[in-house]
């Protein structure tokens, strides 16, 4: 680990151990406050302390700016420590930026991704179409869109159309795109493949810090609640739930890992693929075992488990579903036929 | 809290050429009939293959060139590994051997031994059973009965095998035996003897397996005489033995990849343009087993660094038996599969109900399930 990598860390750390209270999680977390307490409001000295630390502003490329590896060790801890802010929407957004050749502004940045049928048209210099589920829509200033061959920046300041949240309380919101202002346009043949993968990368690394958040729980957990005379993490059966909490928790890592030294270099779809679809997958399993080690009191509002296993169910599906990363490696593993399989497999196969 | 760490291994570029290598070398015994890809390269064994392989200096390719090594890393090994299994090549004969017997000679053995048997095994003209489990000992280990008495000159060893693979065609057998203690006294008094098959005194029986298939063998040792420098680590160090072995043995590739010519198979049975769901499912698979590779490969870094991950090597284990045991089921749930009979030529199908049939049996090699989420609680540091 680079010693820069480590300082960031900690101060990502040390910032959550101060500003990140259960009142502001209950805050920014529009399940539990109907949206009423304003999550802007709520959040803003979070995110002014990570400004501050210049934790907002780093994967835009440039002289001074952290390795691409670093960057989404930072977005693994953000996911570890459930923060509720788009931080690495900012940070994944600003790399795309750069890699556009466009100057990122300052603040929170965000990604709207179209579904299916939902690609934006450009007329003029404007374009047209609503995306729905853009995270922290509301919060941030501008988002990097795609449209058909192209990666815009916009200001959406006047384009919030419909507040929604994901299963986690945390915004995702309706842009109408026509509200927006086009700050810069740039030609991407596959801007809204690469915009996706770029998301689902993400949320597969942040899903890997999440995991292991889980696993923290859950063993602080089994060892201090006693029942039938001994702390329950001595019963044989719950060792064995932990044990395969354990083996997804480091499968996710790891999946994330191979698609993060994919993604240093460009866009790596079918390694994306990968990790989303792995780490998807860990996450249900994972939720399943962390909710069972708990029993009721892991069902409560009270307790903090819900912030990590509610975004472990949100982040699952964001950016495709493992069903629709799977299929998707189903598809290139079809198309390239058994022999080739292995060599598929093994990384050799140019898959774009 | 204690998590467990895969941290990314670069291959070196002599690794990658080799790959490319060894895939060439496959294609073409392929394509020139000296095997067809089977499922479990670990279940069919050729002597006239692991000769080759040992020719071209795949075998024993991490120990030092004066034990007939080839002292290279063991990312390289873990490649031509990898490839062997991904052929579905009959590889079984060195498997073992190779995998565990041989570094474990390596590091603990004597002089003799080493110089008698390593160039053997990288020549792939020597193949090793495992002589651990009992009548009355599977996963308690620590339990054994078949003991060795001092000798002059070395010890003779009494006592009953059972569930040997390869013992029918093994040249040496390491036989864990009690040298002293009893068992109630568990890890202690246990050693490790390097016993030549050809001893006076051994009896094998074969045991067959649910399918027909002959891997498993009891052995009976009687009187079975055994030299002093024939002895691995020293006298009751057995226990230390064979947990030291665990992290060759359960890392490989072999542990996630028994089942794969069934899934390449099945890839080209969907042809190129599967439904949604069918294309999901084999997707799964692949990413499965893509996530396992790099772990398995990060371990193998570990292992070059002179690490013994064997907590990391149980996890990778149990995530890739569940994955192995998995693409039989999958590949029922996209493609029709009738019982149409084993010895009929049905492609995919035969490979089908042979994987299915196999399977059942890769969380108990090389440690269960149980045990190994057992062990995986221990680095937990909840035991």
């Amino acid at each position: 680990m680079s010693d820069m990598r480590d300082e960031m860390l900690r101060t990502l750390d040390r910032i959550v151990e101060d500003t990140v209270t259960t009142a502001l999680r209950e805050a920014a977390d529009e399940k539990a406050s109907g949206g009423g307490a304003g999550q802007g409001d709520a959040t803003a000295a979070l995110w002014a302390a990570l400004e501050a630390a210049g934790i907002t502003a780093i994967g835009g490329g440039g002289e001074d700016d952290v390795a691409f590896a670093d960057a989404m060790e930072l977005v693994r801890r953000a996911g570890y420590h459930a923060l509720p802010v788009p931080l690495a929407e900012t940070i994944i957004a600003r790399r795309l930026l750069a890699k556009a050749g466009l100057a990122a502004p300052s603040g929170a940045i965000t990604l709207a991704v179209p579904g299916a049928g939902e690609l934006p048209r450009v007329s003029g210099g404007a374009l047209a179409g609503v995306i729905q589920g853009v995270p922290y829509g509301r919060a941030a200033a501008h988002a990097v869109v795609a449209s058909q061959g192209q990666l815009h920046l916009v200001a959406i300041h006047d384009a919030l159309m419909t507040r929604g949240t994901n299963m986690a309380g945390e915004p995702r919101d309706a842009l109408d795109l026509a509200r927006a202002t086009v700050v810069a346009s740039v030609s991407w043949p596959t801007a809204a493949g690469d915009l996706e993968a770029e998301g689902a990368l993400v949320r597969a690394v942040a899903l890997s810090g999440a995991l292991s958040a889980c696993l923290d729980h859950c063993l602080t957990w089994v060892n201090d609640r006693v029942q039938f005379g001994k702390p329950i993490g001595k019963h044989q059966a719950v060792q064995h739930l932990l044990a395969q909490l354990a083996e997804e928790t480091a499968a996710a890592g790891a999946a994330a890992d191979l698609a993060i030294e994919a993604a240093a270099v460009g866009p790596k779809r079918f390694e994306v693929a990968i990790a989303k679809a792995r780490a998807g997958e860990a996450a249900g399993k994972a939720a399943n075992i962390a909710h069972a080690t708990f029993g009721a009191m892991g069902f409560t509002r009270e307790h903090p488990l819900h912030y990590t296993t509610r975004r472990l169910w949100a982040w699952r599906n964001e950016f495709g579903s493992e069903i629709y990363w799977q299929a998707e490696i189903g598809r290139v593993a079809a198309q390239n036929g058994g022999a080739k399989l292995w060599p598929l497999l093994a990384g050799e196969v140019e898959t774009r | 809290m204690p998590q467990f760490s895969f941290e990314p291994v670069v291959m070196p570029p002599e690794a990658i050429q080799l790959r490319q290598e060894v895939r060439a070398f496959l294609a073409d015994e392929i394509q020139k009939g000296s095997f067809s890809p089977a499922v479990g390269s670990m279940v069919e064994g050729d002597e006239a293959f692991s000769q080759k392989i040992g020719a071209k200096g795949w075998l024993g390719m991490t120990w030092p060139k004066e034990y007939g090594g080839g002292g290279r890393s063991s990312l390289e090994r873990y490649v031509v590994v990898e490839e062997l299994l991904a052929a579905g090549a009959p590889s079984l004969c060195h498997w073992i051997a190779e995998r565990q017997s041989g570094p474990q000679i390596l590091r603990h053995g004597s002089e003799r031994a080493k110089r008698m048997i390593l160039p053997e095994i990288a020549a792939g003209r020597c193949y090793f059973a495992i002589g651990m489990s009992e009548p009355d000992t599977g996963s308690d280990l620590a339990s054994v009965k078949s003991r060795a008495v001092k000798a002059e000159g070395g010890w003779r060893i009494t006592g009953r095998k059972v569930w040997t693979s390869f013992a029918h065609r093994a040249h040496y057998v390491i036989a864990l035996v009690r040298t002293s203690g009893t068992p109630d006294q568990r890890h202690y008094g246990l050693s490790q003897f390097i016993v030549d098959m050809k001893t006076p005194g051994i009896t094998v029986r074969p045991i067959y397996n649910l399918y027909g298939g002959h891997d498993f063998n009891e052995v009976t040792f009687d009187d079975v005489f055994v030299p002093d420098d024939m002895i691995i680590g020293g006298e009751g160090r057995g226990w230390e033995m064979v947990v030291g072995e665990l992290a060759f043995e359960r890392s490989g590739p072999d542990r996630f990849m028994s089942t794969y010519p069934l899934l390449a198979e099945a890839v080209d049975e969907l042809g190129p343009d599967p439904e949604r769901m069918q294309a999901a499912e084999v997707g799964r698979a692949i990413a499965h087993l893509a996530t396992l590779r790099r772990m398995s490969a990060s371990i193998a870094g570990m292992l070059n660094d002179g690490k013994s991950p064997v907590t990391e090597a149980a996890l990778v284990k149990d995530l890739g038996t569940t994955i192995e045991q998995e693409i039989p089921e999958i590949v029922r749930r996209i493609l029709p599969v009738e019982p149409r009979g084993v010895s009929s030529d049905n492609g995919y199908a035969d490979l089908q109900q042979l994987a299915q049939m196999q399977c059942v049996s890769y969380s108990i090699r090389g440690g269960t399930r149980e045990i190994l989420r057992g062990m995986i609680a221990r680095g937990l540091g909840l035991r």
